[in-house]
């Protein structure tokens, strides 16, 4: 490849321009070529910097470099180049162009086992900027670009290179070699990983691998397995790793893991910064913002308007502020090119942000400035500056105005033409002056345009052929009457400003001098472009403050918590107290400060006048429901079904705080759910104890801290892929298959354990010595499990799998958390009852599956009364909504008494989750998740008025009624403002090319009850 | 009384078999009614004639032969020995109508040889649910013991599926189950949405079928539903004309249709859908019933108009949109009610959980609609949409015996169904899972005892 060719030491050198390394470059072919590049620009406004311009000096380059900025005569030696009424600005960087690299040789013994990881990569092995790409860069104004390697989650380093042509010393200008190493979540359709959650899971374990890598290094005696990949990131701890992020709740998985492996983090945005501008705004980190915008949302009819969220409608109307509350908000950013469907609409996109508020010179400096410096070019480019490369822009006007044309760029002192100045060449219309071969008078016309030339004399034309046209000249043969004889006469004319002159040779043989002056053109037609384009221009957004989510039910600002008295309500405790009739409940610091009959309620103290007053006689408070099994609020992928153990995949690193499945199970009184894994491995990932903090600014504040960890286990048909089409390679493929897989990693777990723990026991001074044992992720958290301190959650279905569990589970001294689903549970209560917290189950789900076919409805009920703690789930985002009637179903089924009925979704789920100290009861000291029915919440006639969690009112049907009609007005004033857009692409719902959903998690409704559950 | 409800019901357990029932009912058919069985002292909700208190009602053959308010004496049928309950205020209800569902036609859903739903091909209107019913399901029974006594059940797949089927659940053959063998081809609309979704809609409902998604594959689809009532049409007029002309067993499938006499049930939830559906069916000259009608508040002026009735593919849906109301779908009977639609209640899930269908009216009750009105729609209404109003749906002389006792409500929780009569044969309302229920109690008494 050629750019191997390049020597290594050149790369190193902090710029390697021509010439200064010559005895490094092929010998040239004849005599050495001599190019002084030495010139001056003058008469030009300079925009050395944004908010830095002057007037009255003159530019000089040399040798690539900006040589001096000076005022007086420019230097003798140096080329003048005009510059009168021109702009000149520094060079446009542009920070992130993805290039394709070659992926690395899969056999090779030093590779990665796993083919996204490929750090070791470099962009300048790759294809760099095509000619094709490299001009229109240029066009736009850009001299300096960074190449980012695409594809894969450690995708490689990126460099910095110029963007001028190759010479035959010279295949290209490298600023940096190195200036980043480029990450994304990327994940694969049937492999490993296949979901987000999968995708940070390996990039962790490898950042963990680097780290341990470099630890082998330095520990003498030690020599670690060769690899590449890892040798790659050890080397550059200090390498910023650059996410190329899908949405902006990737851009803050992205932070937080760079956070944990010490990495400095650059983000490449996606445009919808802006709807989760405060957490990424204390992110501080800087971000490189794309310009692209979302299509218009399709209204064309009735129908098509009414498909369209609002949330859709919303981010398609901020989407141009997105820079400027970026900016506001105090970010640093720099802007790309890239995403953009066509680069050219490039300026369009800034004149966009700046109509939303951008300044030119915050323009400028996201273009110039910014991204010099997160490349680390600072030093070279970025403005004009003595010392600098000489990489410039010669503009008309002011850069990004309308109208302005792009005269030059330069390029390390090289010029490259883009716009030369308006010259009509010889197309026009000519009227011969001399040497005409026709009558005397009569009024001859030469009319040029392109190849094209016609000829008349009044309204006779003449014959015009063997055309030959070049940009000043043109040679034609001309016959006809008009001439006054048959005979062909040759013509060549060239341009001498506005003129032509040339020569005619007469059929005779006798040559004449011509000539020929510019008959002025006709005016333009009518400007109907410019009409046109001033309709176009869309209102300007309003820039106030967004709600959090974005899509109707967010929050502007997060609810307050203050302290109040529901009074008068029939109070279900879950506790001692049982059902308490005429009760109140006071809730202070958001916490329960009192649970009692009315009677025995505390005077309120004074300055009680901001204690909120909820007047609930005659309805029905509850603690908040607690959602046993629920996959709500999960990005991009429930399940890592790539492979059959993944222990290390973590549902915390994807919490979707934007799911408006969270609002609507609200509305159904859930305020605490427990997030899990899908089912499609016998081992999955850490699952989430998680409030229904709906409206939180970062979703890391939805976790429930201080909640016990889970991990998700399965067994039976899901993860012997037994309803999945087609046929299974994937061990397990039996209930055998699946007792042997788990015992073997608890054995593997144990090995671990005892490993970490020998070193551990190590003095300080040996274990820095020695090499500790290596850090696996997977092994980590099954090593929890066998020391008590995680969960396992397991589902579960026939009686022998449940048993072959509880055996297992005695054997290594672990007590199971849940059993999920357990529908045959009431066969083997008793073994359960030994072996786990408790049991988690639908009321009556049955016979969607062969596993399913003996499950009852009494289960629930026959657990119970062995002594289970039983718990009733949704496992469904529909059914979360209606907790409260499946509990009551324990009451029909089975006959459980409606107090204890209830504690099936409040506080037996708090006790099977470790929350019991905090949520799940009415109790002095909890935390004050409540929910307020209008009736006896185990029937349908129920329905949830009002939902607290941690104190903070995050539903009631006043806010919801208010909400609704603020949903109304909004849509309506969007969907008009869309049917006005001006005519043009609309939206294609789930077209990844559109801004808006390439960053819209297409949310499905996973439940894994389903039998392809978790493929 | 209690010792005559005791009676009845040891009768019924005698019959049966007790103890373990496999992997399918196991219980013996309800024989026919052999005397006339008088229901007193009982709230009776008729549906057609409000709610009776202290009322009481009795059947012969099979038919109600009289309701009576509190004090008026039933003129029993000479030298008959009826079988006297006296209900002690118990409730008295029609059956309850499971308005479309997959009943019978499959047994478990992930296991395909157990899944008869969908014939080959895209329009198989000549598919007969009746047909393919197993009368031994251990699904019928579960349903029944929640008060679900009548079914109409759908075949899936295509754009037109096959017909539906109304069935009573109880019977020894197909044909003591069948109601109404053809009660109406079904059509699944195209939707033009399906395209531009990327992937099938979350709720369940109308299906496409169609590879080719969108607003092309749907034009294209549509005309190919089309195509076939009008090929069906122009071979009926033929074979009206010449009865030479050779049977087609498709296009005779849709001669009822055709001729009116049984509607088509269409499957459509989008705005889009239903519009353009029942606009098809009216150029037609078709009886349209929307199946799905998620949207059909938005279209109930032409709805009205057109008579055309909804049934409502489950209350316990998730809204439209993200920002359409939480309740939405649980409000959708109300606001329908409101504007004049006709509709019905079905459960839009799983056969397999038919027996929460009360509980669908029951939060559409709670969410706004007439708590009378709601109990329609899961039985009078039902059945005159699927066209057996005549004989089904509510306690009337000259209806169908079939009906059920509880202690309460069916909308509650609470409520347990004691009695339950299909054509006036009463039914065990036992199953695989109450047995099953049974035996397991049964192994922790034995724990116990050790």
């Amino acid at each position: 490849m050629r750019v191997r060719s390049v020597p290594a030491a050149a790369f190193l050198a902090a710029a390697v321009l021509a010439g200064a390394v010559a005895a490094q470059t092929p010998p040239h072919n004849g005599p050495r070529p001599v190019d002084p590049g030495w010139y001056a620009l003058t008469g030009a406004r300079l925009v050395v910097a944004a908010a830095n311009e002057a007037e009255g000096f003159h530019l000089v380059l040399r040798g690539g470099r900006i040589a001096a900025i000076a005022r007086g005569a420019p230097p003798a030696g140096a080329t003048v180049v005009d510059c009168s009424g021109l702009w000149i600005y520094p060079g446009l960087i542009d920070p992130f162009v993805p290039t394709d690299v070659p992926a690395l040789a899969a056999d090779a013994t030093d590779q990665h086992w796993h083919p996204m990881i490929q750090p070791q990569r470099n962009a300048l092995d790759g294809a760099l900027v095509p000619a094709a790409e490299r001009a229109a860069l240029r066009r736009l104004g850009f001299t300096t670009v960074g190449c980012a390697p695409s594809g894969g989650i450690l995708k490689g380093t990126s460099c910095v290179v110029q963007l001028d042509e190759p010479t035959p010393t010279e295949p290209v200008r490298v600023l940096r070699r190195a200036a980043a190493q480029v990450a994304s979540l990327q994940t694969r359709r049937g492999g490993h990983p296949d979901s987000e959650m999968g995708a940070i899971a390996l990039l962790r374990q490898t950042l963990a691998d680097a780290i341990w890598y470099q630890r082998c290094q330095a520990t003498p005696g030690v020599t670690a397995r060769p690899s590449a990949a890892l040798q790659a990131l050890a080397a550059e701890p200090r390498l910023p790793l650059w996410f190329d992020v899908q949405d902006e709740l990737q851009a803050l998985r992205a932070v937080r893991v760079g956070r944990e492996f010490e990495r400095s983090v650059v983000l490449v945005g996606n445009g919808m910064e802006f709807r989760r501008l405060a957490a990424l705004a204390a992110a501080r980190v800087p971000i490189v913002v794309p310009l692209h915008l979302p299509d218009a949302p399709d209204v064309t009819t009735a129908a098509a308007a009414e498909r369209v969220s609002l949330r859709q409608l919303q981010s398609w109307e901020q989407a141009p502020t997105n820079s400027r509350r970026l900016l506001d908000a105090g970010v640093e950013i720099a802007w790309t090119t890239a995403r953009l469907r066509d680069r050219k609409d490039f300026f369009a996109r800034v004149r966009d942000a700046m109509r939303c508020g951008v300044t030119a010179d915050d323009a400028l400096l996201a273009l110039t400035t910014r991204p010099a410096g997160l490349l680390g070019i600072g030093d070279q480019a970025g403005s004009i500056e003595r010392g600098k490369l000489a990489n410039l822009v010669v503009a008309t006007g002011p850069l990004f105005d309308e109208g302005t044309e792009i005269r030059d760029v330069w390029v390390g002192g090289v010029r490259h033409v883009v716009t030369p100045p308006k010259d009509r060449g010889l197309d026009g219309t000519w009227q011969w002056t001399a040497g005409w071969p026709g009558a005397a008078g009569a009024a001859a016309l030469l009319s040029i345009a392109g190849d094209r030339i016609g000829c008349k004399v009044g309204t006779d034309a003449l014959e015009v052929t063997a055309v030959e046209r070049e940009p000043d000249a043109v040679a034609f043969r001309l016959a006809g009457a008009a001439l006054g004889d048959d005979a062909a006469h040759w013509l060549r004319l060239h341009r001498e400003g506005e003129e032509l002159a040339g020569t005619r040779m007469a059929p005779d043989g006798s040559s004449h001098a011509v000539r020929a002056g510019r008959q002025p053109a006709a005016p333009d037609e009518p400007g109907r472009k410019r009409g046109d384009r001033a309709e176009r221009t869309p209102p300007v957004p309003a820039r106030g403050p967004l709600p959090t989510p974005l899509g109707g039910y967010g929050f502007v600002e997060p609810p307050a918590r203050r302290d109040f008295v529901v009074f008068g309500a029939t109070l279900w405790t879950g506790e001692a107290a049982g059902i308490v009739p005429r009760g109140a409940v006071l809730v202070r610091n958001g916490r329960i400060a009192f649970v009692g009959p009315i009677e025995a309620l505390p005077t309120l103290p004074g300055g009680a006048d901001d204690l909120v007053v909820v007047d609930g006689t005659g309805k029905h408070l509850t603690p908040g429901l607690i959602d046993c099994h629920s996959h709500t609020g999960i990005s991009r992928g429930v399940n890592e079904s790539g492979e059959a153990v993944t222990a290390e995949v973590r549902i915390e690193d994807v919490i979707d705080p934007d799911d408006v499945n969270w609002y609507r199970q609200l509305a159904g009184g859930v305020t605490t759910v427990n997030q899990l894994h899908g089912s499609a491995n016998a081992i999955g990932g850490q699952s989430c104890t998680t409030k229904v903090r709906y409206g939180v600014l970062h979703p890391d504040e939805m976790r429930l801290q201080g909640a016990p960890p889970g991990i998700k286990w399965a067994l039976g048909e899901n993860p012997r892929r037994a309803n999945s089409s087609g046929t299974n390679t994937r061990y397990p493929n039996t209930r055998m298959g699946v007792e042997a897989l788990l015992r073997d990693r608890l054995a593997a777990a144990a090995a671990y354990r005892r490993e970490h723990a020998a070193y551990e026991t190590l003095s300080p001074a040996e274990r820095a010595r020695r090499l500790p044992p290596r850090r696996d992720l997977e092994l980590e958290a099954l090593a929890e499990v066998l020391a008590g301190s995680r969960r396992i959650h397991c589902h579960s279905y026939r009686q022998d799998e449940i048993f072959m569990l509880c055996n297992l589970a005695l054997e290594h001294g672990i007590r199971i958390g849940t059993f999920q689903h357990v529908l045959e549970g009431y066969k083997v209560a008793d073994a359960i009852a030994a072996a786990a917290v408790g049991a988690s189950s639908f009321s009556d789900w049955w016979a969607y599956k062969f596993e399913v076919y003996d499950a009852i409805p009494d289960n629930g009920a026959l657990l119970h009364a062995a002594g289970v703690c039983v718990s009733f789930n949704s496992d469904s985002n529909e059914h979360a909504r209606r907790l409260n009637t499946e509990a009551g179903k324990a009451v029909k089924y089975g006959g459980v008494p409606p107090a204890e009925a209830l504690c099936f979704v409040t506080r037996n789920p708090a006790i099977q989750l470790g929350i019991a100290d905090r949520t799940g009861t009415l109790a002095v000291g909890k935390d004050a998740d409540l929910a307020l029915w209008s009736d006896d919440p185990l029937g349908y006639a129920a329905r949830c008025e009002a939902t607290w969690v941690d104190g903070r009112l995050l539903f009631s049907l006043a806010n919801d009624r208010a909400l609704r009609e603020g949903i109304a007005a909004e849509r309506q004033r969007l969907l008009q403002l869309a049917a006005a857009a001006p005519k043009g692409r609309t939206a294609r719902e789930g077209d990844p090319k559109d801004a808006y959903w390439a960053a819209e998690d297409q949310r499905q409704d996973y439940c894994c009850r389903d039998c392809e559950g978790g493929r | 009384m209690e010792r005559s409800t005791a009676w009845i019901l040891a009768g019924a357990a005698a019959g049966a078999l007790s103890g373990l029932l496999p992997a399918q009912d196991l219980l013996a058919k309800a024989p026919p009614q052999s005397q006339p069985v008088l229901l007193r002292n009982a709230v009776l909700h008729t549906i057609d004639g409000g709610v009776v208190l202290g009322g009481s009602l009795w059947f012969e053959a099979g038919e109600i032969k009289q309701v009576l308010p509190a004090g008026s004496a039933p003129s029993l049928p000479p030298g008959r020995e009826p079988l006297v309950l006296d209900l002690g205020g118990k409730h008295v209800f029609p059956g309850l109508v499971s308005a479309c569902t997959t009943l019978g036609l499959v047994e478990i859903g992930a296991v395909r040889p157990t899944n008869d739903l969908d014939e080959v091909g895209d329009l198989t209107p000549e598919a007969i649910a009746a047909v393919a019913l197993n009368p031994d399901t251990t699904a019928i029974p579960v349903a029944r013991s929640n008060g679900v006594l009548t079914a109409a059940v759908f075949p899936s797949g295509g754009l037109l599926p096959g017909r539906a089927s109304v069935i009573r659940l109880d019977g020894w053959t197909n044909a003591d189950l069948t109601v109404r063998a053809g009660a109406g081809p079904v059509v699944a609309w195209p939707s033009d949405a399906a395209g531009r979704r990327g992937r099938r809609p979350p709720d369940r409902g109308a299906e496409t079928g169609e590879d080719e998604r969108g607003e092309r594959g749907a034009k294209k689809a549509r005309q190919r539903i089309d195509d076939a009532f009008a090929a069906a049409r122009a071979w009926l007029d033929a074979r009206t004309a010449d009865p030479e002309v050779p049977l087609d067993v498709r296009h005779e499938a849709l001669i009822d249709a055709l001729r009116g006499e049984v509607p088509v049930f269409l499957l459509a939830d989008d705005l889009e859908q239903i519009e353009s559906a029942v606009r098809w069916a009216s150029s037609r000259q078709l009886r349209a019933v929307v199946v799905g009608g998620r949207d059909a508040a938005q279209c109930a002026d032409l709805l009205r108009e057109r008579r055309v009735p909804v049934i409502l593919q489950g209350v316990h849906r998730l809204p439209r949109r993200d920002d359409s109301a939480y309740d939405e779908p649980f409000t959708l009977p109300a606001r329908l009610a409101a504007l004049g639609v006709s509709f019905c209640i079905a459960t839009g899930s799983d056969f397999s959980n038919d027996r929460n269908l009360p509980y669908h009216a029951a939060t559409a009750a709670a969410f706004g609609l007439d708590r009378n009105r709601a109990l329609a729609a899961i039985t009078r209404d039902a059945a005159e949409i699927l066209g057996v109003g005549d004989r089904l749906g509510s306690l009337a002389a000259g209806k169908e015996a079939t009906l059920f006792v509880a202690t309460g409500h069916p909308f509650e929780l609470t409520t347990q169904i004691e009695l339950a009569f299909v054509q006036g044969r009463q039914v065990d309302l036992r199953n695989k899972q109450t047995e099953l229920a049974r035996k397991y109690r049964e192994r922790y008494r034995q724990l116990r005892e050790r």
